[in-house]
């Protein structure tokens, strides 16, 4: 051991007294199109960032066509009514900007980040592509024969596999079962297909601004009243969805992977979704069993252990159906010894009080990071832009860490015992079979698919 | 225009350690950091992955914070904390509210000061690694394509070429007096800068880094072997095995000039020409007109954080149906194009308009939840290879200063055959057919 001989202070310094956080000047209205606009700012550097959200995502239209959404998303940057693709991409480029265009399973989004100097410009394009979308042929054919390259691409990937069996087992026949689509689906989309889903989706009356950054909230607001000028569109008609039957009884569900040389292990069951009363409870709950470094799954299997490097559990928030899922990639001959660990945290937290300091540590960190996460302008964005989405309550972020501090042993043991239902967990491992199936089958009743999602 | 200009405190303690200090009072936020100028590039050979290793063990115990105790201490703070290691740098950081600040300074003296670790941790880490090292590389998909392909190729000394996240054989044979021996070599007070960003005074971030941090000793000077390359007279291939994709992939990469220098300035804007996103001429060429590949992309990887040799690699993945001869034909004409035309005036301002935009974001820009951290790692990088953390005010004129004449003398001199390295990394299966 090297110790130096200088002496050393040996106690750990306590906290100093908190200091408050400031929240940022924050502007929140609708225009007369209906338009929800947010603007905070953010003065560290002189850019600012935005997103433009529809409250439509791939579950939607998953009976059009699953991927649709991604699918229009991908193409609405490829050429508007003014632009073509290569001068789009040079006009980003020459007012210094980035942009994406992406759909999820609940929302499409329009995301930017540019310069406080030129961000009319760039306002302009956004308008664009949000209204002018020409959606060219010949950009529509390249980009799915692209989209044919990653979904082939996605089945030679452990993490993709595991989250699409696990989805599958959720979710049933309900929208949010399916991740990612075939080969042959994008084979079939149509451009007409897109055109339909711009159409009925991208409008003001279902859409979201918020942008964050070097920018004085008035004027930007003047800014994008003029941009956006004209826009109109009504809120698309609602589209329910059966909820899903929750899976009873663990089983287990084996993706073979040859010659994998690690375990891809996620398990999950139902949750709650994230405008749940008990959302912050289980959050709590979560960041205590695997959702921190200091948590009790990471201390066990990693740190005492050492069956894996990124073991992690998470509360995924989906608008209609939330989900609770634990993952690890572990080594092939501790398969079922980092399962049977993963079993004994959930149960560990469902049978016995968690001590107050244990608990107290808990608190102060999701109310830390929590703080943390508004310090840069795309983490703000991203704060105010979920609990909008989310249609939370206004004071939802100045009263999150209250809430976190009121929590108590009896709040978590009840929750885990309500949404860590260990008994109906699903279990996917992803791997050789030859390594890890007499493992896998110890855990409940398995069946067998290949990479390509035939049973075996 | 509107310039960023960051204020800060810059001092070195008696011990040697370097200590910069940027207050910004914006959020009850503060990010600590401390960077030892060792990476994996020097790390000790016969010790390949010995540096990252190493880096595993700094959270695993010091005088006064045994195991566990490092990491409870932060995240029960209600804060984030991390290490990585680089080419020739390894850094520790942490993000906390700003009341934890001295508990975090203490935290980072502490394990300056005294590594306290044993073979069990040892053992637990390397096997935590080699799920690292499996997760990142040996189970996925064109895992370390190129980062760990390229350098055995590109370069002829062992410090270039080796394996960095290490060949198992070596981490397996790393021991406990490996890593006491890298601690007191590496891990003085006078091969570090603690970097203290955020809701902390200029002077109380210095007085704070003295009472913490001024007692321990300083060691040593230590020695660094010769990175320097041998001249390149030849282009260099190699071929490696992708074991899970599907797709035929290479990657090509040309050694870049020596950092703080014009050409330097000039190849940095040439590889947004080439590599910019979209708007890019790999991605437009071969992605978007020729629909040879799928990806094209790359760029100089961390362009401020290395100090040694490194390349501007270009990474791609392209058809089956385009042999790798044909696609790296392309691949030739775009360079070819550039070299021979070089670049428009109006594509030279949007680069720079683009750089200059990209430059701030990386000075705002967190990583892991922990804002600060872009400014962070430049702040470090300047005072460790230069001796100037200064620089981040004025590294931006050398960018904007570059002329369309220097583009293309660049593209001349640098992007030759001879001046670079290709891996062609190629499927062991063909695609299989979906599920009907």
């Amino acid at each position: 051991m090297a110790t130096r001989t200088a002496p050393s202070p040996t106690v750990v310094p306590g906290l100093s007294p908190e200091r408050p956080v400031t929240w940022p000047k924050c502007t929140k209205t609708r225009l007369s199109n209906g338009l929800e606009v947010i603007l905070a700012e953010s003065q560290a550097i002189p850019k600012f960032h935005g997103q433009l959200s529809f409250r439509s995502g791939n579950a939607a239209v998953v009976d059009r066509g699953p991927g649709l959404a991604e699918m229009t998303a991908t193409v609405v940057r490829t050429g508007t009514k003014l632009r073509v693709s290569r001068q789009i991409e040079e006009d980003l480029r020459r007012i210094g900007a980035d942009l994406s265009s992406s759909a999820g399973a609940d929302t499409t989004g329009i995301g930017f980040a540019g310069l406080s100097e030129l961000a009319e410009p760039l306002l302009g394009l956004v308008n664009e592509l949000a209204r002018e979308a020409a959606f060219p042929e010949p950009e529509f054919e390249r980009e799915r024969r692209q989209k044919l390259e990653e979904v082939k691409l996605d089945r030679t990937q452990p993490g993709f596999l595991a989250s699409e069996r696990l989805r599958k087992v959720l979710f049933g026949e309900h929208p949010y079962a399916t991740v990612a689509p075939t080969e042959s689906q994008v084979a079939a989309y149509k451009r007409g297909d897109l055109t339909q889903f711009y159409r009925e989706f991208y409008t003001p009356e279902n859409a979201l601004l918020v942008m964050v950054g070097d920018f004085d909230s008035s004027t930007m607001l003047k800014s994008i009243e003029k941009v956006f000028d004209g826009w109109t569109g009504k809120k698309p008609a609602p589209h329910p969805t059966p909820s899903p039957a929750q899976p009873k009884g663990r089983r287990v569900y084996l993706v073979h992977v040859p010659g994998a040389v690690q375990t891809q292990i996620l398990a999950g069951c139902h949750a709650i979704t994230r405008n749940h009363a008990d959302w912050v409870k289980l959050g709590l709950t979560n960041s205590l069993y695997g959702g921190a470094f200091n948590s009790r799954l990471v201390m066990n299997i990693r740190e005492d252990k050492g069956y894996t490097y990124s073991p992690r559990s998470a509360v995924n928030a989906l608008r209609q159906h939330g989900y609770f899922s634990v993952s690890a990639a572990v080594r092939n001959d501790v398969v079922a010894a980092s399962l049977t660990e993963i079993f004994y945290e959930i149960d560990r937290l469902r049978s016995l009080p968690v001590p107050e300091p244990e608990l107290a540590d808990a608190r102060n960190y999701l109310s830390g990071i929590f703080s943390m996460g508004l310090a840069t302008q795309d983490g703000l964005l991203s704060q105010l832009a979920t609990v909008a989405l989310n249609d939370l309550p206004d004071d939802y972020l100045e009263t999150y860490r209250e809430k976190v501090r009121a929590l108590t042993p009896a709040d978590l043991l009840a929750t885990a015992r309500k949404y860590l239902r260990s008994a109906n967990m699903q279990i996917v491992v992803v791997g050789d079979r030859t390594k890890i199936e007499d493992q896998a089958k110890l855990f409940g009743d398995l069946e067998i698919y290949d990479a390509q999602g035939n049973k075996l | 225009v509107n310039r960023s200009q960051i204020a800060m405190e810059y001092t070195t303690l008696a011990n040697g350690l370097k200590v910069v200090i940027v207050p910004d009072t914006s959020a009850p936020v503060v990010t600590v950091g401390v960077y030892y100028k060792i990476g994996f590039r020097l790390e000790p050979q016969g010790r390949s992955g010995f540096a990252h290793l190493f880096e595993h063990m700094m959270f695993q115990g010091s005088a006064n914070a045994p195991k566990m105790q490092h990491i409870k201490l932060i995240n029960s703070s209600g804060g984030l904390l991390n290490g990585s290691t680089h080419y020739d740098v390894t850094n520790y950081y942490e993000s906390v509210p700003s009341n934890a600040l001295e508990r975090v300074l203490w935290l980072e003296a502490d394990r300056m000061r005294a590594l306290q670790v044993d073979d069990e941790n040892l053992r637990n880490q390397r096997d935590v690694v080699k799920e690292e090292v499996r997760v990142n590389v040996m189970n996925q998909p064109y895992g370390g394509f190129p980062w760990l392909d390229l350098p055995p190729v590109a370069f002829r000394n062992w410090a270039n070429a080796h394996n960095f996240y290490g060949d198992f054989a070596d981490l397996d044979a790393a021991d406990l007096a490996d890593v006491q021996a890298f601690f007191k070599t590496y891990y003085v007070p006078n091969n570090a800068v603690l970097l203290v960003l955020g809701d902390v005074k200029g002077d109380e971030g210095v007085a704070l880094a003295e009472k913490y941090f001024a007692d321990i000793p300083a060691g040593a000077p230590p020695p660094f072997a010769d990175s320097r390359e041998p001249e390149q007279k030849e282009e260099r291939r190699g071929q490696v095995e992708e074991k899970f994709g599907t797709l035929p992939a290479m990657a090509v990469g040309y050694t870049a000039p020596e950092r703080r220098t014009t050409d330097w300035c000039a190849m940095a804007l040439l590889d947004q020409a080439l590599h910019g996103g979209r708007a890019g001429r790999m991605y437009r060429e071969l992605v978007l007109e020729k629909q040879i590949a799928v990806e094209a992309d790359g760029g100089i990887d961390d362009i401020f954080g290395y100090n040694g040799p490194t390349q501007m690699v270009t990474r791609i993945l392209h058809k089956p149906e385009y042999s790798a001869e044909n696609t790296l034909a392309a691949f030739d004409s775009v360079i070819g194009d550039l070299q021979e035309h070089g670049i428009s005036e109006d594509e030279l301002n949007q680069l720079k308009v683009k750089w200059r935009s990209d430059y701030y974001s990386t000075l705002e820009g967190g990583r892991g939840g922990m804002p600060r951290y872009g400014l962070m790692h430049l702040l470090a990088c300047f005072t460790l290879f230069d001796n100037q953390p200064q620089l981040v005010n004025s590294i931006l004129d050398g960018f904007l200063a570059v002329k369309r004449e220097e583009i293309q003398a660049v593209a001349k001199k640098y992007l030759r055959p001879a001046n670079r390295a290709v891996v062609f990394r190629t499927p062991v299966k063909a695609a299989t057919k979906e599920a009907a």
